[in-house]
């Protein structure tokens, strides 16, 4: 093939100051493959496809279609070109059925601008039978699952005629149940001729569904290879730089007294449907327990009652024998470390600085950030504290007094992590803590739990990665319809019996019954 | 008999402008802006109505004149909120404001009067007597000989319904306000059709306008619209744009309206003023207590 479909050539994009998010990376995409791009959280993954898609104007480059240099200033002229991208943040109107939404602006209309609904459908059911996409056309958006959704934005694109389909991370997403089904979509969407570019840093995703593979790190092209000539040890080498640690898991010493202890505990939301149901647990110092279960389980709630933002129909909970069941927040925060899985809505206030972010709740807890009754903050204080968080936890920023959101992902979390962790509380509430972080961070971060569980901590770690809570957790305990079905220790449950508690709230027959 | 007579017919006259307003405000509404800027359109265009009326000697140039008053302001909003992207709440007081200031300042420059201004030059829009309507028992001296915006008012409340609801524009208008970044991202510009329904609602408040100054009354006077705007926003919000409750919401303040007027037989005016707002705050109260209900 002498003239390639599809070529990037020397990008370069600079965000000012001097940020080189880009550094004259250069690939060529073929007709018809399945292309990975891989790299850390701020590796220029997402940035080289905003370019492509003209979301981002590259500084220099060029961008080839079929041999003609092309330059796109919006999504609409990229899509005009048979380009299109499925974003991570899925964006679609969810008062509209799935057709409405699929034809929006593109609509068939016939005399004085009358929707053709009649023709809409026709051509939106075409295309679901085309690559055997299960999905109902007259479903509203807002009441189907996220992986539906995600079907209707790829089916957004294929209404329009895209030759070539970028997608934002699609697994992020996703359950893993529902993770084979898009593969299978995808591997038909390309069997029709589309070429697919798939945003990744899950290894095993890009190994399993990928032809090629182009590696990113801080900006670089690193490598584009063959996926049958490559492995996962060599991949995340690439990607990071040095081959992952995976040491054994640390000997846990025996756990000592309990520290955190919930009693019967029962919530029931606005609606007054009962969302946790008579939960009884135990983390003792120096245990890591694991929270396993379906999202929409009851762990949202949980977190929502410890915390303090919701108030428990009935039970008790206890820190170190301190009854906090009604305590202010506050005064729960000055006993409970909290990493929200939310970064945006509850971890961190996003527009303000590191600074800020750094110090919120030390501020209220710590006399030595505060002058005059509290009214006034000590600033020289609260920036030495920002530096020891930025060195002891390893951030890298520009500067403490940038927005917090100029950070990436895995800096954010480092940031918020060091704020919780420097309360020096006896109990941490982990909720889902590497949610969308780089394969480096997350090693990171999971080192850091260990570490904490050696200081005699308590840790209640909820996660939606059951590898996770089996690499971290010393028990498991698995949530089905608000209620704890199971309470086992990590090293003798199997992984395919705590999937079965936690899809159907109790083991398979022949198994022992748990309560 | 009368009586039942003149109480619809108050209830219709109260609920034109009213309703042509709020169908206005409908269409912001679905865009997803926060248009309360209403109240000063419709008063814009009272004024251009009498203003057109009184200079060209034609009704219909008063009726252009209005829309004409009512649509700058929409302009103005389009500029500020649309344009350079400024707090919509913000600007459209400033609008409200600027409405009154404005059409207060040229009513005592150009009429060279405080307070009201009337004048036999000025032409009023007239009745329509349908011949066949006439004819109908009982209804006929209702269903006929009623002024030409309140057939135009039904006109625009069917088509608005239709245009909403059934056409191309209307999914785009509605996906601008559910999801405006679904919307840019499907190739159509928000900010577009948001331009397009600040200049519908313009028009439909200048209508509106001149209804209160050439229909109702054939005068100006200064803050003649009294609040309706006001009260046509409360309309769209309390039924959450539904074109069929809004002009059940808007003859209802207009029966209290033609209420208020006849309680002052036997009560002070500026208590039968209140009925209508004092009716729009019980059914405020009365509306979020029932969606209350239903949320539990």
């Amino acid at each position: 093939m002498s003239v390639p479909f599809l070529a990037m050539q020397e990008i370069l994009k600079i965000f000012p100051p001097a940020v080189v998010a880009l550094d004259r990376v250069s690939v060529e995409f073929r007709p018809g493959e399945i292309h990975a791009v891989v790299g850390e959280n701020g590796a220029g993954k997402s940035t080289l496809m905003k370019v492509l898609y003209g979301l981002e104007a590259a500084n220099s480059g060029q961008i080839q279609l079929r041999g003609q240099a092309v330059q796109f200033h919006s999504p609409g002229q990229a899509i005009a070109a048979g380009i299109g991208m499925v974003h991570q943040e899925i964006l679609l109107v969810q008062e509209y059925r799935v057709w409405e939404n699929i034809v929006l602006g593109l609509e068939p209309a016939g005399w004085f601008g009358r929707l053709d609904e009649r023709q809409a459908l026709r051509s939106v059911q075409q295309k679901i039978d085309e690559f055997h996409f299960n999905l109902d056309p007259l479903a509203r958006v807002g009441e189907i699952s996220v992986a539906a959704r995600q079907k209707v934005e790829i089916l957004k694109l294929l209404y329009r005629n895209v030759a070539v389909l970028i997608l934002d991370e699609p697994t992020a997403v996703l359950t893993p149940q529902e993770i084979p089904q898009l593969f299978a979509e995808l591997r038909r969407l390309r069997a029709g001729g589309k070429t697919i570019l798939f945003i990744s840093h899950h290894l095993e995703e890009v190994l399993e569904l990928s032809d090629r593979i182009t590696v990113l790190r801080k900006g670089r092209q690193v490598a584009t290879l063959e996926t049958s000539a490559t492995n996962q040890a060599e991949l995340s080498r690439l990607m990071i730089g040095r081959e992952l640690a995976r040491p054994p898991r640390p000997a846990a010493a025996p756990p000592g007294q309990p520290v955190l202890e919930v009693e019967g505990l029962s919530y029931r939301d606005g609606a007054g449907r009962l969302r946790l149901q008579d939960l009884s647990l135990q983390v003792r110092a120096g245990e890591i327990v694991g929270v396993a279960g379906v999202e929409g389980n009851g762990q949202f709630e949980l977190v929502n009652v410890l915390m303090g933002l919701n108030p428990p129909e009935s039970g008790r909970l206890l820190v170190q024998g301190h009854d906090l069941t009604r305590a202010e927040i506050l005064e729960r925060r000055r006993r409970i470390a909290f990493v929200s899985q939310d970064r945006g809505r509850l971890g961190a206030a996003v527009r303000a600085t590191i600074t800020e972010n750094a110090l919120m709740t030390h501020h209220r807890l710590n006399p030595r950030f505060t002058r005059w009754r509290g009214w006034r903050l000590e600033a020289r204080a609260a920036l030495q504290f920002a530096r020891r968080i930025e060195t002891q936890f390893g951030v890298s920023m520009a500067s403490p007094e940038q927005p917090f959101q100029s950070l990436s992902g895995g800096n954010q979390q480092k940031v918020i992590l060091g704020r919780e962790l420097l309360l020096e509380t006896p109990f941490l509430l982990l909720d889902q803590p590497t949610r969308g972080l780089d394969v480096g961070s997350m090693e990171y971060v999971h080192e850091l739990i260990l570490t904490l569980r050696a200081e005699q901590r308590a840790i209640l770690l909820i996660s939606a990665d059951l590898e996770e809570l089996f690499r971290l957790s010393d028990r498991i305990v698995v949530l089905h319809r608000g209620r704890l079905v199971a309470d086992l220790p990590a090293v003798s449950a199997s992984l395919e019996q705590v999937g079965a508690l936690m899809l159907e709230g109790k083991e398979h027959p022949d198994g022992p019954q748990a309560d | 008999m009368n009586i039942f007579k003149g109480l619809i017919n108050g209830m219709i006259a109260g609920a034109t402008p009213i309703l042509l307003a709020a169908l206005g405000g409908t269409y912001t509404y679905y865009a997803g802006i926060f248009n309360i800027a209403m109240e000063g359109m419709m008063l814009a265009g009272a004024f251009g109505a009498v203003l057109g009326s009184y200079f060209f000697h034609s009704w219909l140039a008063g009726l252009l004149c209005a829309i004409l008053g009512s649509t700058l302001l929409a302009l103005i909003f389009i500029l500020f909120a649309v344009v350079l992207k400024t707090d919509e709440f913000i600007t459209g007081i400033a609008l409200n404001l600027f409405a009154v200031g404005a059409t207060t300042y040229l009513l005592r420059q150009i009429f060279a009067v405080k307070g009201a201004f009337s004048s036999p030059e000025i032409l009023p829009i007239p009745r329509l007597h349908l011949a066949g309507l006439e004819k109908v028992p009982v209804l006929g001296e209702i269903l006929s000989g009623q002024n030409l915006l309140v057939y135009l008012m039904l006109a625009a409340l069917l088509l608005s319904v239709y245009v909403i609801f059934k056409t191309r524009f209307g999914l785009r208008l509605r996906a601008a306000g559910y999801n405006a970044p679904s919307l840019d991202s499907s190739g159509v510009r928000t900010a577009v059709i948001r331009v397009w329904a600040l200049l519908i609602c313009g028009v439909l408040c200048g209508l509106a306008g001149a209804y209160l100054s050439l229909g109702y009354v054939t005068l100006f006077s200064e803050n003649m619209s009294a609040g309706r705007g006001w009260i046509s926003l409360a309309a769209v919000i309390l039924v959450n744009g539904n074109p069929w409750g809004i002009a059940l919401i808007s003859l209802l303040f207009g029966f209290t309206d033609g209420l208020g007027l006849w309680l002052q037989q036997s009560l002070p005016s500026q208590f039968t003023a209140m009925v209508p707002y004092l009716a729009t705050l019980a059914a405020l109260y009365f509306y979020s207590m029932r969606r209350k209900r239903l949320a539990r």
